[in-house]
């Protein structure tokens, strides 16, 4: 008990007191975590759209193939992204390897198939009669396609933070693409894994915490969100 | 699935389609709104088939209400502006061409209402306003009168009455109750498990079948018909006019209706040889129809007697 009571006092006294490494790592995150969301959205959500609504060859396996990339492990991607951007891998030359912009793409790639397969589910969810609507007063695709979003917004808000769940709690690619270097690459979650190797419980904890409040802190931001704008 | 030859809407008529639920009437609507493709066939616009990348620019003249219509979410004034404002009409302009479609169908007290505010009915007469302020050279209306009281039925029918004074533009109304495409339509077209059925809409009788099979008696106003149906509950009944002997004397055959009545009326067919003579069995009006050559030789006019005879089985029953 003594051990986790020192724990916390000792990551209040670095929150309280503003420690300067603390709070660059969660910067660090938030803006990984921020970008990397941003991207994957812009590109998951029209292909969600895309796969919710039109009927193509090949379209129950792209969904599968969307799908079972909900489940892909974390170091399994990162570890293929590795060999990638490593200087013998095929984009080697960019240099990306162990920046940040390495963990964003690293994330993006995780969180593309969860903003893809949600959005699109979130998509098939709205009355096919909306769609007809629209078509029917002489909407385009893309005026369709808007009012059709527009219906699901709140299910598209929830991918949203789904999306941005993933990228700031997942820890396997950003260990393997950002090296975890102090100042450089060190998120979250690949500095609460180091300093709970080195037995810096409090540190740990205090990160830990940050993790937790930023998580709330979407959540809270969403209900705010969908608490307006009535039917 | 529909099967049939061809379906046709002229440029300034409405036709009513009846037939009861599932017979095909929403999914020939769709079809005709371009919102679906047909997986074989082609729906013609003047004449011409209507090629995949020309169904986004038609489908402007062109719309539909469905028969459980939704409202996209915003007020009823967002939703009545919806498609002028697809059609890049600015806001302002939009306010004043919704003015007398909103007075005729009463919608103004609904203006500032949301979707959840309001009861089907009042959906229903939101959707027809949201359709008609397109001003578009095709309305095709899915059970409008479905969730609507008799007032608001009046209402509607009434201002597509005033429409199509104002500009000629071409409407196909699905209804099930016959007696509304009766009144408003130019022409009927009955469709029946996907197939344009050959039974015309004369002589149609809303009865209460019993429970049973083979041949059922059924009162009508004054007089009884011998149906042959295993189907009970509430029901039309058919006559087909073809289907009719007309004689002057009762014949002696196997059909089970023979009915003795006055000639109320002769009209001879505009497309056709036929002529049909209508005439009335103690307040119930028959149609039939006959060839001209029979007209001469039973020497019918106006109130003399005659007898219609038909079948039990020759009664269409849906």
């Amino acid at each position: 008990m003594e051990f986790l009571a020192d724990g916390f006092r000792r990551a209040w006294s670095l929150l309280a007191g503003g420690d300067p490494e603390v709070y660059r790592i969660a910067l660090l995150t938030l803006q990984v975590a921020v970008v990397a969301t941003i991207v994957s959205c812009v590109l998951g959500l029209p292909l969600g759209y895309f796969l919710a609504t039109r009927r193509f060859w090949g379209r129950r396996a792209a969904l599968t193939v969307v799908n079972t990339a909900l489940a892909f492990p974390t170091v399994v991607v990162g570890l293929l992204l590795y060999g990638i951007l490593s200087r013998r891998g095929p984009l080697g030359g960019i240099g990306w390897l162990y920046t940040w912009q390495a963990i964003v793409v690293g994330d993006v790639l995780l969180a593309l198939p969860i903003a893809a397969a949600l959005s699109a589910a979130a998509i098939q969810g709205v009355d096919p009669r909306i769609r007809r609507t629209a078509e029917t007063l002489g909407a385009g695709s893309w005026l369709t396609a808007w009012t059709v979003t527009r219906e699901a917004r709140f299910a598209l808000a929830a991918v949203i933070t789904a999306a941005f769940g993933q990228v700031v709690a997942e820890i396997g690619t950003a260990m393997i693409v950002g090296g975890n270097i102090r100042g450089a690459t060190r998120t979250l979650t690949t500095a609460v894994a180091l300093y709970t190797s080195q037995g810096d419980f409090g540190m740990a904890l205090a990160l830990g915490l940050i993790l937790l409040v930023m998580a709330l802190l979407v959540n809270i931001a969403l209900q705010v969100l969908q608490g307006r704008g009535g039917g | 699935m529909l099967d049939f030859e061809q379906f046709a809407i002229p440029k300034t008529g409405v036709v009513g389609l009846v037939g009861h639920n599932g017979s095909g009437k929403s999914t020939l609507l769709r079809l005709l709104a371009l919102l679906e493709a047909p997986t074989e066939g082609h729906v013609l616009w003047n004449g011409g088939a209507v090629a995949p990348r020309q169904r986004a620019a038609l489908r402007r003249r062109i719309t539909l209400v469905e028969q459980r219509p939704v409202l996209f979410r915003g007020t009823v004034r967002d939703n009545l502006e919806y498609g002028l404002r697809v059609r890049d009409i600015r806001h302002s302009a939009a306010h004043g061409m919704i003015g007398d479609v909103v007075e005729r169908l009463g919608l103004g007290p609904l203006l500032n209402r949301r979707r959840h505010e309001l009861s089907d009915g009042e959906v229903q007469r939101v959707a027809v306003g949201r359709a008609l302020v397109l001003r578009t050279d095709v309305l095709l209306l899915d059970e409008p009168a479905s969730s609507a009281d008799r007032a608001a039925t009046g209402a509607l029918y009434r201002t597509l009455a005033a429409e199509r004074a104002e500009r000629p533009f071409a409407a196909c109304i699905a209804s099930h109750q016959l007696e509304d495409a009766y009144r408003w339509a130019d022409d009927i077209r009955a469709l029946a498990e996907g197939r344009l059925s050959p039974v015309t809409p004369e002589n149609l009788f809303r009865v209460e079948l019993p429970a049973g099979e083979g041949v059922k008696q059924v009162r009508v106003g004054n007089i009884v018909f011998a149906v042959m149906t295993d189907r009970s509950g509430a029901l039309v009944l058919a006559v087909p006019p073809t289907d009719i002997f007309v004689s002057r004397e009762p014949l002696a055959s196997s059909a089970r209706n023979v009915l003795r009545g006055r000639v109320s009326g002769m009209a001879i067919e505009l497309r056709g040889a036929g002529v049909h003579v209508r005439a009335d069995f103690s307040g119930v009006e028959l149609i039939a129809t006959i060839t001209a050559e029979a007209a001469r030789d039973l020497a019918l006019g106006p109130g003399s007697p005659v007898v219609f005879s038909f079948k039990a089985s020759a009664i269409r029953v849906f």
